[in-house]
């Protein structure tokens, strides 16, 4: 299926933001089947990682025109390390938010990444400061995937002014399955005034400030932004979190909890609140619909409404956790302001059912989890804290989000059901972190103002002391 | 808020209430008869007693500033007034805030308790509420959700930058003191659980009626 099927019917008379200047990946759905690359850098010396991205800058996709299929792009985007290296003036960094300057890996504590996800465990190069720039190349074939990846590559390679510490190919899943074999990146916001209506289902489109730089959120004013105008305008976050899936820990505890296939694939579907094929547990409570999971006009034409105990889609399940819709809750929230936009990417070995011992666990699958928010670190922070890592605001106690949720002794997932609850006893963690970092993705414009940065002025101090 | 709990042997226990006894004996040796007296006995209860038990729950800190204590923070603010502002708050408080604001803050579903002190002829105000978990993260909701209610508590507050202001956040904890000791009964009960525990116990009471 084209991406263009899965976006909205036609506004382009009322485009309100700036799509020649945002980069595409903000607003691009990842294509299905998808193809891609991430490549780490690291900036050598300030000359050299402004020629680098003066080099980048005309590859970068725009996201003009960003409901049409059929292209690839390379996207880029830049940590505060990244910023420091460029020679990026003191002013000017200082107008960083907190989180972001001090970086993932120093927000641990924050963002309840502790035990097995502590940044002590994390692969290096994660959280090492090491990480200046992420460029990433995504396609709807191979073929376009290896062309494109060939200009990135020409780049970066034979230069000095940057070094590669890291390349992860991902996507080309069977399916476009992910790690534990789910098809993903159904739900996502509508976005104000990017040209196209909601889908069925998507809600009211969320103002275009919660998620791009310089324009009204939904509290009716802009988010502070990076200074000068010309490096925040229509630039935002990049969150990076590169999770490992412990494949046989997540099918040993379906094997354990379910008889059959049947109930297993149940259990599968009341963890996340769709089965695998997509199709939501609201519209095929009994079980899977595969038409209904493809189709991106029904997939997610849903509210909570007629299920407020859970009883379809469990009130601790991973979708409704993320995105709780209508769902009444204990707790004063706005749900419109915790949203995310999600390009999450898998890499490894495809998911396989059969996958059950502990060596599984240790294997190199898993999701490079990438969402982008004006306000990546808050929400985050947020989600981490209290839709994740807590229960209290679906009247859950201290159960945890069982997909992301970093899982204590004795914890459960309550599986709402008449007449009595189901509780499942000692769920274990199925995703492990193992890196993350916050990037900065510039406009094109800014861009350019980051490439041709007055190259005195920021090598002075150096030069002098 | 991640306080690791550290195991300590008995005779380390006893060496360290040693020395903190030799520390107070020390503190109290000008204080008054009264308080003196009062010491020694603590201390004789203390000594003869079953030794301390560790804490319900982790104390930590609460986001940026303040006291935590299990799922339950404390946030205690010290502001100054604008002019005739502490008329205008007191009159809010007593005229909407009984009616209408506690139906929001009732709404917020994270508020143990709020206290609202007028201090210093009318020129500050003292703020001290007990809260689950964070604040930091749910300002912006209560920006989109209830901003007037937040605006007209804290808006005679001398500089106030309004709720949905991305200062807010900054102008608090500038204002925002740690307490130096805070008691909880309960640090694991969030509001939103004891009134799931309220209506359970309500259920299971007309549950024993019904079988009875
Ligand atoms: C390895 C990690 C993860 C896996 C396997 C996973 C899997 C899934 C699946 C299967 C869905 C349902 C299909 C869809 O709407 O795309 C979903 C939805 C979602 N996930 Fe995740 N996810 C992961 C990590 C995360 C993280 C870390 C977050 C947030 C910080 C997140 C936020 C969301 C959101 C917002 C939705 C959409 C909910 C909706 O709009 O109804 N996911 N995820």
């Amino acid at each position: 299926m084209s991406s263009e099927d899965r976006v909205g019917e036609d506004s382009r008379n009322c485009i309100a933001v700036d799509l020649h200047d945002i980069q595409a990946t903000i607003l691009r759905h990842r294509p299905e089947p998808y193809f891609g690359t991430h490549v780490f850098l690291h900036i050598n010396d300030a000359h050299g990682g402004r020629e680098f991205l003066r080099r980048l800058a005309p590859h970068i996709g725009s996201a003009a025109d960003w409901w049409k299929a059929g292209d690839a792009w390379i996207a880029v985007a830049i940590s505060y390390p990244g910023l420091v290296a460029l020679g990026v003036p003191g002013d000017s960094l200082r107008s960083f938010p907190e989180a972001f300057r001090a970086g993932m890996a120093a927000r641990a504590e924050e963002l309840h990444d502790y035990g097995a996800n502590d940044p002590k465990n994390w692969e290096r190069p994660f959280g090492s400061g090491q990480i200046h720039v992420q460029v990433s190349i995504v396609s709807p074939t191979e073929d376009k995937w290896h062309r494109t990846m060939e200009t990135a590559r020409q780049q970066y390679e034979g230069f000095s002014g940057v070094t590669v510490l890291l390349i992860q190919d991902f996507g080309a899943q069977p399916g476009s399955l992910n790690s534990l074999g789910y098809k993903d990146s159904i739900g996502q916001p509508a976005i104000e005034g990017s040209g196209v209506e909601p889908l069925p289902g998507q809600g009211r489109p969320i103002k275009a400030g919660e998620f791009i730089l310089s324009y009204p959120g939904e509290a009716g004013v802009p988010l502070a932004m990076p200074q000068p105008d010309t490096l925040g305008r229509n630039g935002t976050y990049v969150g990076l979190r590169k999770y490992q899936s412990r494949v046989g820990a997540f099918n040993r505890f379906l094997r354990e909890n379910g008889q059959n296939d049947e109930e297993r694939e149940l259990l599968a579907a009341k963890l996340v609140g769709r089965w695998r094929s997509g199709a939501p547990l609201t519209l095929a409570p009994a079980k899977d619909d595969a038409a209904l999971g493809e189709d991106p006009h029904r997939n997610n034409d849903f509210t909570y409404a007629n299920d407020p105990q859970g009883k379809q889609v469990p009130l601790g399940c991973h979708m409704r956790r993320m995105n709780p819709r209508d769902t009444k809750m204990p707790v004063l929230t706005d749900v419109n302001i915790h949203r995310l936009i999600r390009r999450s990417t898998t890499y490894g070995a495809p998911y396989d059912a059969n996958t059950i011992s502990e060596l599984d666990d240790e294997g190199a699958r898993g999701i490079y989890f990438l969402f982008i928010s004006a306000k990546a670190m808050s929400t985050l922070e947020f989600l981490q804290q209290d839709w994740i890592n807590d229960g209290t605001f679906m009247n859950l106690g201290s159960e945890r989000d069982p997909l992301v949720g970093l899982q204590e002794e004795r914890n459960t997932f309550t599986i709402p059901k008449e007449p009595v609850r189901r509780r499942i006893h000692d769920i274990e963690t199925f995703n492990v972190l193992r890196g993350g970092e916050y990037l900065f993705m510039p406009s094109l414009s800014a861009l350019k103002w980051l490439a041709g940065l007055n190259a005195e002025a920021a090598e002075r101090p150096a030069r002098h002391g | 808020m991640a306080t690791q709990k550290q195991v300590k042997t008995k005779s380390e226990q006893s060496t360290d209430l040693e020395e903190k006894v030799q520390k107070l004996r020390e503190l109290y040796a000008d204080a008054p008869e009264i308080g003196k007296t009062a010491l020694e006995n603590v201390i004789r209860a203390l000594k003869s007693g079953t030794p301390a038990k560790e804490p319900a729950a982790p104390v930590g800190t609460a986001g940026r500033i303040g006291r935590r204590q299990g799922k339950v923070s404390e946030l205690t603010v010290i502001a100054p007034l604008a002019p005739g502002g502490a008329k205008r708050m007191r009159a809010f408080l007593e005229i909407l805030h009984g009616s209408i604001g506690n139906e929001m803050v009732d709404m917020v579903g994270t508020v143990h308790d709020m206290r609202f002190v007028i201090l210093d002829n009318d020129t500050k105000l003292l703020f001290c509420t007990a809260y689950d978990l964070d604040w930091d993260p749910y300002i912006e909701d209560f920006a989109t959700k209830i901003p007037d209610i937040l605006d007209l508590q804290f808006g005679d507050v001398e500089g106030w930058p309004g709720v949905r202001s991305p200062k807010v956040k900054d102008f608090i904890a500038s204002h925002q003191i740690t307490a130096d000791f805070w008691y909880v009964a309960n640090p694991n009960l969030t509001v939103v659980e004891t009134r799931r525990l309220e209506r359970i116990g309500k259920a299971t009471e007309e549950f024993l009626d019904k079988i009875s």
